[in-house]
């Protein structure tokens, strides 16, 4: 489990003005399932294009075990990718799919069609190989991409949104195999998807990437309960967003939220005017004129069923308007339009986040939130 | 990079047998224009640009403007090629339009019958009709018996009743003949790329067929029309075969058969040479076009 | 080229479209269909009667005048195999189709495959000229061909060589069209997937671009013939005698004198010839696309032809 430790340096990419890749530096240690999410032209394939040969930097460095390989032609790099499409050979059967890339590292015929039928049997697909890949559904083909890269056992392989193509039952099915496969032969996994389900349930560590850059990059639960800044919060799940003045209190913040003043348990540090976040399932609502810390009194706009939830939208006494999730669970009082509430706003989940000017425009939020529902 | 160098090497080999046998070649073509005769009257091309003598082109551009000796048979051609092309659209627009929306279950043979002619020469396509229009050639007779030839005597199409000896019409016609396939193919495959739900929004939209057709379908359609009298046209400029296989007369020879007489018949090479760059430059415009609406479907299906 | 999104929009097209009937506003258009039967009878039967006079056993061309093969073999002074001449034609109309498949194909292939990838200086009028060829008028290309063989290149001089070359520089620009539309539809990532898993540049061009433009290298070769054998202008320019003479230039020169059947018998040939290589294409390009999701290739090599006009 020593090998298969990949490093970026301030990887760069430009095509001609446009910047692809814009300064990546970041350590996925040996074994890791690392998955890089992001909307569609943050850079997240360039970059794995980059790890994988097909692209060459424009300036910073790869590093695979320690030895820079930025200029090392794809065929020399003992990384493998799976494709999106997934690329099969179609002229090719599929157990000759599998055994294309075995010809290039001198391994013996014998040990060949072992290695093949192993592999094979390890994505269950032993039983296609004289089939030709125009016969495969797609859930086949996929196995057969996958296939096709582990079999030379390389330490890191990258996968190129390889579930985009399939069905949603499907999908589900071959997360859980993915990550099986990726525990069991300890091979590192950078992963790159805009599905945030898919980086949530497989991977350990997350990268957020946004217009070329990493946003955050954390364990998915950290990513998800304490996003840093807006887009990452509306990537990962919806999320409210309130305008803010945050002022540092002791070891937390206090956020003045029109003329309401709520306690955050954010770091002190954040302080300063700009944005706080709370997830709707961790707004409560209670009865009109229930007391203590972080209450703000509302009124029930518009109530949306959601089928196992309701999405109560509720207009805050200061004027914004926050979501709510209430649970169909039989117990939870039913909401309607102009009924009066007070709406409770843990301190342990209004996070106050660390938004420059440049980073958290309320465009790129809004766009973030279309793509994440 | 190696990959890179290697895509360069692949292309070496195409581009310089095209560097020399299609630009030098055209190169020629200018050196000679450009050059001078010997006493023998044979060419001598001028290759260095600075030696260039200018004393043919002047001349042959003074043959093709109005009062020159080749005027007329400038605007021969123009009307030539302008009622050949008219003549295409005409016939193979329908066709095109029948083969790729109303064949049903015929579409297939259609389309064989629609592509046979191209894997038939040319000048076969041309002989064909040599023999049906001799005089005692069933071609003729049939036109005879239709009265169709004192038809086009009484309009003034046709001189005597001898389809073969000089007449315009029959050059007209066989242009047509020769070169609709070329039309029809291109056309086919672009409206076949409409997609059938277009018109149907049309006439959901209220449109009935006709106004469906001339609003939605003809000006979809428009670019496969533009790019496929070009490509028809641009051939049916340089030709002068089927004139002399048609016609052989004098009265109605084309630019081609000019070119193709002074190259190949007489000692005017530089003369020809000359009016084959005139007519290039006229026709690069149209070259070109071709060439940007060939790469912009490409482009499209890449995408 | 074309064909994918045709195939699509056919496919498409034939499922939705309604059944027609009378007084149904989507009734199919009577007036279409004659027009479309009339031109398909107008522009092939000529060509028929043209065929089946060279089976004539009387001297006429003009009229069917009895059943016999005298026209190709009997007649020992006349017929195609009996009149050295129209023989001599017809075997270097195939000496020079050979030489032009042998040569623009891998030229062309090679060239496309080059074209496609490179994206360097020079690219873009690299491009253009590998597609001028398709719509320069063939007498302007072949006015500068004789020329240069008479000048410049002299030492080569006319006859088979500058015929031959004169066929390859034409036809390549078909070749590359036909390559470069197949190379769109495979796409870079099998390439880049071959290179990911450890094979060297050239390996991916053999083990991977070259399988899979099998099809497209059997429709150039096919094209390449075709074109060749078909070729009039290129030729005439080009030849040097009557040992250079090819089946069309045999049937230019005697069309309007007083030929006899064995001229229909000649052409007919060849006809036969041009055909027995598109059955053949067809059939390599129907075993190599077996499998991939298409409709019918008699439209793949359809689309061939859009290319361009001769």
């Amino acid at each position: 489990m020593s090998e298969g430790d990949i490093r970026l340096e301030g990887l760069v990419k430009n095509y001609g003005d446009v910047v692809a890749v814009d300064g990546i530096s970041l350590h996925v240690p040996p074994g890791e399932f690392f998955t890089m999410l992001g909307p569609s032209g943050c850079g997240k394939t360039t970059t794995l294009r980059m790890i994988a040969g097909f692209e060459r930097p424009t300036d910073g460095q790869i590093l695979l075990d320690g030895v820079e390989m930025s200029s090392t032609p794809p065929h020399k790099r003992r990384v493998n990718t799976v494709f999106q499409h997934y690329a099969l050979f179609t002229h090719m059967t599929v157990a000759e799919n599998v055994g294309f890339g075995l010809r290039y590292q001198q391994v013996g015929k014998d040990e060949a069609k072992r290695r093949v039928d192993a592999v094979m049997e390890m994505v269950q697909i032993g039983e296609l190989g004289e089939r030709r890949p125009s016969e495969l559904s797609g859930g086949q083909q996929q196995r057969v991409a996958l296939a096709r890269a582990l079999v030379l056992e390389p330490p890191v392989l990258l996968l190129d949104e390889p579930l985009g193509a399939l069905d949603a039952r499907l999908r589900l099915d071959l997360q859980v195999e993915l990550k099986r496969i990726q525990e069991q032969l300890e091979v590192t996994f950078i992963y790159v998807t805009h599905d945030q389900d898919e980086a949530l349930t497989m991977s350990d560590r997350v990268a957020v990437m946004k217009d070329g850059k990493i946003e955050q990059c954390d364990v998915p639960a950290k990513l998800y309960e304490e996003p840093d800044t807006a887009f990452v919060a509306n990537f990962l799940g919806s999320a409210n967003l309130l305008n803010v003045e945050a002022r540092a209190a002791g070891d937390h913040c206090e956020v003045m939220l029109g003329n309401f003043t709520l306690r955050s348990n954010s770091s002190p540090e954040q302080a300063g005017v700009g944005k706080a976040m709370i997830r709707p399932e961790y707004v409560k609502l209670e009865p009109q004129g229930a007391d203590g810390e972080n209450r703000v009194p509302g009124m029930v706009e518009e109530v949306v069923y959601m089928g196992f939830h309701q999405d109560v939208r509720v207009r805050l006494a200061n004027g914004d308007l926050i979501r709510a999730t209430v649970p169909s669970d039989g117990e939870s009082p039913e909401y309607h339009q102009g009924n009066a509430v007070a709406v409770y706003l843990r301190a342990a989940n209004l996070r106050v986040l660390d938004d420059s000017p440049e980073k958290a425009t309320g465009e790129t939020a809004d766009q973030a939130d279309t793509a994440a529902a | 990079m190696t990959r890179r160098r290697i895509w360069g090497l692949l292309a070496a080999p195409g581009m310089a047998w095209l560097g020399l046998f299609f630009v030098v070649a055209f190169y020629a073509v200018i050196s000679v224009g450009l050059g001078n005769v010997n006493s023998l009257y044979q060419p001598v091309p001028h290759w260095n640009p600075l030696t260039w003598n200018v004393g043919y082109l002047t001349e042959a551009i003074q043959s093709v403007i109005p009062g020159g000796q080749n005027w007329p048979v400038v605007v021969r051609t123009v009307i030539y090629i302008a009622a050949a092309i008219i003549g295409a659209l005409l016939i193979g627009y329908p066709v095109a339009y029948y083969a790729s929306r109303h064949a049903g279950r015929w579409r297939g043979l259609v389309v064989v019958l629609l592509i046979l002619p191209f894997w038939i020469s040319y000048i076969m396509r041309m002989f064909a009709w040599t023999n049906l229009l001799a005089p005692d050639g069933y071609g003729s007779k049939i036109l005879s018996a239709l009265s169709i030839d004192s038809l086009f005597s009484s309009l003034g199409l046709l001189d005597g009743t001898d389809w073969l000896g000089g007449q315009g019409i029959t050059v007209i016609i066989a242009l047509t003949y020769g070169y609709v396939p070329f039309f029809i193919l291109p056309l086919f495959a672009s409206l076949d790329r409409i997609d059938q739900r277009v018109i149907e929004a049309a006439r959901d939209l209220g449109a009935p067929p006709p106004s469906s057709f001339w609003r939605v379908i003809l000006p979809m359609s428009k670019p496969g029309i533009l790019a496929g009298l070009v490509l028809v046209a641009l051939p049916m400029a340089g030709d002068y075969y089927t004139q002399t296989l048609m016609s052989g007369s004098p009265s109605t020879s084309m630019i081609g058969n000019t070119i193709n007489n002074y190259i190949q018949g007489g000692p005017d090479k530089v003369l020809g040479s000359a009016i084959t760059i005139l007519l290039s430059a006229v026709l690069l415009v149209f070259m070109l076009y071709y060439l940007r609406t060939l790469r912009r479907q490409q482009g499209a299906e890449a995408a | 080229m074309s064909a994918a999104a045709a195939e699509q929009g056919a496919t498409a097209a034939a499922a939705e479209r309604p059944r027609f009937s009378l007084g149904n506003p989507w009734s199919k258009p009577r007036w279409l269909t004659g027009i479309t039967w009339v031109y398909i009878l107008w522009s092939l039967l000529p060509v028929l009667l043209a065929i089946r006079v060279a089976f004539n056993e009387g001297r006429s061309r003009t009229s069917i005048d009895g059943w016999s093969l005298k026209w190709f073999f009997g007649d020992s002074n006349f017929s195609v195999f009996g009149d050295p001449t129209l023989q001599d034609a017809l075997t270097h109309s195939l000496l020079l189709a050979g030489l032009a498949m042998l040569i623009a194909t891998p030229l062309g292939i090679m060239l496309a495959i080059g074209l496609q990838r490179w994206r360097g200086r020079g690219s873009g009028p690299s491009n253009v000229v590998a597609l001028l060829p398709l719509v320069t008028p063939e007498l302007v290309f072949a006015v500068g061909l004789f020329l240069l063989f008479t000048t410049l290149l002299s030492t080569i001089g006319l006859g088979t060589t500058a015929q031959a070359i004169g066929h390859v520089t034409f036809s390549m620009s078909f070749v590359v069209v036909i390559v470069r539309g197949r190379l769109v539809t495979i796409g870079p990532d099998v390439e880049e997937a071959a290179a990911d898993l450890g094979a060297p540049p050239l390996a991916v061009i053999w083990r991977i671009l070259l399988p899979l433009l099998a099809p497209a290298i059997a429709a150039s070769l096919l094209i390449v013939f075709a074109l060749s054998i078909d070729d009039f202008v290129v030729s005439q320019y080009l030849a040097s005698g009557a040992e250079t003479t090819t089946v069309p230039m045999r049937i230019y020169a005697q069309a309007r004198g007083a030929p006899l059947p064995s001229l229909n018998a000649l052409a007919t040939l060849m006809l036969l010839f041009t055909l027995l290589a598109l059955v053949l294409a067809y059939g390599v390009f129907r075993f190599m696309t077996r499998g991939e999701k298409r409709g019918s290739a008699i439209e793949q090599i359809a689309s061939i032809d859009s290319g361009g006009g001769r």
